[in-house]
């Protein structure tokens, strides 16, 4: 099993205790699509955290190629972040101020073996807008150049916060093809983080979160193409 | 303004105290600076030529062959006070005493201590004199015999500095000077043969002394007098000595004060922007809620106003008990009156109020912009939206390195930010090198300057013109001629024409190179020839005599190298046809062994033995050099960190970001604190230049104020010392900000949404 979720549990204190994530069991092989899907406050984006290495958890574990992430500690998760996980938010959230192949080389800079700029930009259909600002980008270009961004150190997992949440139905249509065709590709791991149940079409396994727990976890068995998902 | 908004200020500045605190310390330094300055120049001066005013200081001391007869007449004639007044020496054990009548007209002796002159036997003596003997007022002091009761203390307009002879350079040890009534001094018994008169001479019209100078000399020539002595205020050391601080403390008190006033503009000017647009959002929400511009405006004018307001009242205050120590310690070797401290209202009002007008005009331009635009605009966010500037847009980094790029587009960001940080690195590297510059340059004049010239290391000045026809001068000798002169239309710049004999060896007399120059010809010392800018081969047209008016032209056929000194120098013999004066004639003896002349026929004897006795006279420069150091360091500090906090917080989403995307800490704080490195690089360089530019002008104005010219002497080693000293700075800044980094959490990233 390529990524192994085990009875995570996660609560906050802000005044009063929230347990966010109550028992969370997952489960996802090597080179497939996952797509989590719940409405706010479910707990969504912390599990999200807690696989990606960014947040930790209270309990359970989380197993990510065989390595135990829950065990790790902040140095060893800098490590994992930065040559196992990749990461696309719902904002993109490039640097402004860097230009499209600049902000794809933030994550080549620090990666030991990354893939080269160029063909990730040809990947993502935008070689001839690599010396232009993020500003001077549609929402769905941005987005290709942080998918860019995050396969260009040719991550084991791939995690998308939202990726569509922003964006139009043919952009965002376009964006899922292109996480398709990149899963396809480079046989990259892919957990997605959603509301919209269409998308669950285009995944392996998809899971519905509710109130901090799996409520359901289902495994495709045809894989719809990116291209005819409607909603 | 509405409470809601009012509790809001407060916590503005609570959010980035450290960054606040340093603003208010870089105004409170430019209000303490302008306070202490202004304060010490203006004190200096009232004291100084508030004495020279108010007791009619003389223009002009002079001695004559016999007594002049007609002095009101001559008065009248040349619109002149002029006053004759004895002086007599009287030798004690352990010193010496010069008893001086009171004078009425000029000179006039201020009381410091005690009570003025009432009843025959009554003396007052100069405060160093009694402190140094360990005399007291009450007490008694025994001269030739006669026995005086001291009175008083006091200090009169014509020796400031005391000094024994003219021409002295240094004060005589032991030596003071006391005031008895003019029947007191009559009454020595042995007067006749040794007491002198001296005459004062003060002009009606403040304007054109030196023609007015002039013409009094050329009078009393025609009149049958000869002239003995003459020496204008501008020249006399008893008078001259603190004038140098005062023209040197007007000059910097404004011009610094005011770099310090723009810094703080400029950076409060970009933060309160800054805060302006990231609250952009907030601004459209009230003005949809129906908040006023001016209420808006109020809001966000509070914080710079305060922060100024405080600097600017912190700064006052402190420097209001830094006056009176500073003016002490530059009149040390003076005596004046002492007028007590005082300061002028305007400067304080304009301590507090200048920077908050400069400092509340540049914000409010700043966030104008802002809030001119209506609700709908401001509250979809655009203005938190960074842009890219043109330069950004502009710059091609392809060829560069990832991290390189990083830290260039990191840097042209915000021009203004960037702005900041090189003119203030180059504030205070300006400061720093000026510093270091004006130390050197100090030094350099000590070692290298007119003592280093004297071969024959003692000068006796005459008081009259000798020549040499009436006997020789002892071996290991040699004579010479001098004259005081100016270009015309150039009063300022005095010069000594000084002759000399062909054979003479008293003075060292080289080129640039270092090669012996003839003394047979005319040579002029190298800072004099830049300032006139004149070359070998080039002629000086109408040089005017100070002392009659008469106009020469002098072609020049070599360049002294030289340290600050100004002179001409020609052979004795041309000299004295030149300025019309009988052959063989000569005022100083230039000698390499003491000499026993006659104590009475000399002006002053000038002894280069110990060049060390020198420094005491020298201003304190140590003790300026560590302050403007820690001056320089202190502004480095705080603009260095308020930039890197700045750009910190600017880059938090980036740097959230590239903590999740993995990026180590001394990755980020590589990525993001080096940036400013080739900022703080360049602002360094500039301010080389700029401390040159500062320093020139600064050293040209005391040149044309009282004609002292300071050598520009940049040392290398200095420059490095200043180098690693703003980039020690940088780095120690760098760790401090390098917490602030730490804390920074990937959570901002996460929940900023779209960058």
């Amino acid at each position: 099993m390529f990524l192994s979720v085990s009875n995570l549990t996660k609560s906050y204190c802000t005044g009063t205790i929230t347990h966010v994530l109550k028992g969370v069991d997952l489960k996802m092989e090597r080179g497939q699509i996952g797509v989590i899907l719940g409405p706010s406050g479910s707990g969504k984006s912390t599990l999200m955290n807690i696989i990606g290495g960014v947040d930790r958890a209270d309990g359970g574990t989380v197993e990510v190629g065989g390595e135990r992430i829950t065990d790790l500690n902040d140095n060893q998760l800098v490590e994992y972040r930065r040559e196992s996980v990749g990461f696309v938010f719902q904002f993109y959230s490039l640097v402004s101020n860097l230009t499209v192949a600049e902000n794809i080389e933030v994550v080549s800079n620090i990666s030991k073996n990354p893939l080269k700029t160029d063909e990730v930009l040809s990947a993502v259909g935008l070689s001839d807008k690599k010396n232009r600002f993020p500003r001077e980008l549609s929402g769905g270009e941005q987005q290709h150049v942080s998918i860019a961004r995050a396969i260009v150190k040719n991550p084991k997992l791939l995690l998308c916060d939202e990726p569509t949440g922003a964006l139009d139905f043919q952009t965002s249509r376009s964006i899922l093809k292109l996480l398709q065709e990149v899963n396809k590709k480079y046989g990259t791991t892919i957990l997605m983080i959603t509301h919209n149940s269409a998308i669950a079409g285009m995944a392996h396994a998809v899971f519905r979160l509710r109130s901090g727990e799996v409520a359901e976890s289902a495994h495709n068995s045809e894989i719809i193409p990116a291209e005819r998902i409607e909603w | 303004m509405v409470m809601a908004l009012r509790k809001r200020v407060l916590r503005i500045i609570k959010e980035n105290k450290g960054r606040y605190i340093g603003i208010v310390i870089l105004i409170l330094l430019g209000s303490f600076y302008f306070i202490a300055a202004t304060g010490v120049a203006n004190n200096l001066e009232k004291m100084v030529v508030g004495f020279a005013e108010e007791y009619r200081q003389e223009d002009l001391t002079f001695s004559t062959d016999k007594p002049i007869k007609d002095i009101s007449a001559l008065e009248s004639e040349t619109g002149t006070l002029i006053e004759a007044y004895r002086q007599y020496d009287v030798k004690l054990s352990n010193g010496e005493l010069r008893l001086l009548s009171p004078s009425s007209k000029i000179n006039i002796p201020a009381v410091l201590s005690g009570r003025g002159l009432e009843n025959p036997g009554d003396i007052l003596l100069d405060p160093y004199f009694s402190q140094t003997q360990g005399l007291d007022i009450g007490g008694q002091i025994e001269l030739n015999g006669k026995t005086f009761n001291i009175v008083g203390t006091m200090a009169v307009p014509n020796y400031v500095y005391i000094l024994k002879n003219l021409y002295d350079v240094l004060p005589t040890s032991g030596f003071g000077i006391g005031i008895v009534s003019g029947a007191d001094i009559e009454a020595f018994p042995e007067l006749s043969s040794e007491a002198v008169t001296v005459y004062g001479a003060r002009f009606h019209a403040r304007e054109n002394i030196n023609a007015q100078t002039t013409k009094l000399h050329g009078l009393l020539i025609e009149k049958g007098y000869s002239l003995s002595e003459w020496l204008d205020a501008k020249n006399n050391k008893r008078i001259n000595m603190p004038y140098g601080n005062i023209s040197s403390m007007k000059s910097m008190s404004f011009p610094v004060a005011a770099a310090f006033f723009l810094l703080s503009c400029l950076i409060v000017g970009v933060m309160i922007m800054r805060t302006v647009k990231s609250d952009g959002v907030v601004i459209g929400t009230l003005y949809a809620q129906g908040y006023r511009r001016r209420e808006l405006t109020r809001h966000y004018m509070a914080v710079p106003v305060l922060l100024s307001a405080a600097g600017g009242l912190a700064g006052t205050l402190l420097a209001l008990p830094c006056v009176r120590p500073v003016v002490d310690s530059m009149l040390v070797h003076y005596v004046l009156p002492d007028k007590g401290i005082t300061f002028s209202p305007l400067n304080l009002t304009l301590a507090v109020l200048m920077p908050v007008a400069f400092i509340g005009l540049s914000s409010f331009l700043m966030m104008r912009r802002i809030l001119k635009k209506t609700a709908v605009e401001l509250m979809k966010g655009d203005e938190q939206k960074a842009k890219v500037n043109f330069i950004e847009r502009a710059l091609r980094l392809d060829r560069f390195k990832f991290n390189t790029k990083f830290r260039i587009r990191e840097q042209v960001r915000s021009i203004p930010r960037l702005l900041f940080l090189v003119l203030g690195v180059s504030a205070a590297s300006m400061i720093l090198l000026f510093g270091f510059t004006f130390n050197y340059s100090m030094n350099v004049v000590m070692d290298k300057g007119a003592l280093e010239r004297y071969v024959y290391p003692l000068e006796y000045n005459f008081k009259e013109v000798r020549n040499l026809q009436d006997g020789g001068i002892p071996k290991g000798a040699e004579p010479y001629n001098t004259l005081r002169c100016y270009p015309e239309g150039r009063e300022s710049v005095e010069f000594y024409l000084v002759g000399m004999e062909s054979d003479s060896v008293g003075f060292k007399v080289n080129d640039i190179r270092g090669n012996a120059l003839s003394r047979d010809q005319v040579n002029i010392s190298s800072p004099l020839a830049s300032r006139l800018r004149i070359k070998e081969g080039d002629t000086i047209l109408s040089l005017v005599s100070k002392l009659d008016g008469k106009s020469y032209s002098l072609k020049i056929d070599g360049i002294v190298k030289a340290y600050g000194e100004q002179f001409v120098y020609m052979p004795l013999d041309e000299f004295n046809h030149l300025t019309g004066q009988p052959l063989g004639s000569y005022r100083t003896v230039l000698s390499s062994h003491e000499i026993d002349f006659d104590e009475n026929l000399l002006a002053g004897v000038m002894d280069a033995r110990d060049p060390e006795a020198y420094e005491n006279v020298s201003m304190p420069t140590t003790l300026i050099v560590a302050s403007v150091s820690a001056l320089a360091v202190l502004i480095a500090v705080i603009i260095i960190f308020l930039v890197t906090s700045l750009m910190i917080d600017e880059s938090r989403n980036t740097i959230s970001l590239l903590k999740i995307l993995g990026y180590r800490g001394k990755e980020l704080a590589k990525l993001i604190l080096n940036s400013s490195a080739p900022a703080v690089f360049i602002g360094f360089w500039l301010g080389l230049p700029f401390m040159l530019a500062f320093g020139n002008s600064l050293y040209g104005y005391v040149a044309e104020i009282i004609n002292m010219l300071i050598p520009m002497m940049v040392n290398p080693l200095y420059v490095l010392i200043s180098f690693v000293l703003i980039f020690a700075v940088y780095e120690v800044t760098k760790r401090l900000c390098g917490r602030k980094l730490a804390k920074i959490s990937m959570s901002d990233a996460l929940k900023a949404g779209a960058e």
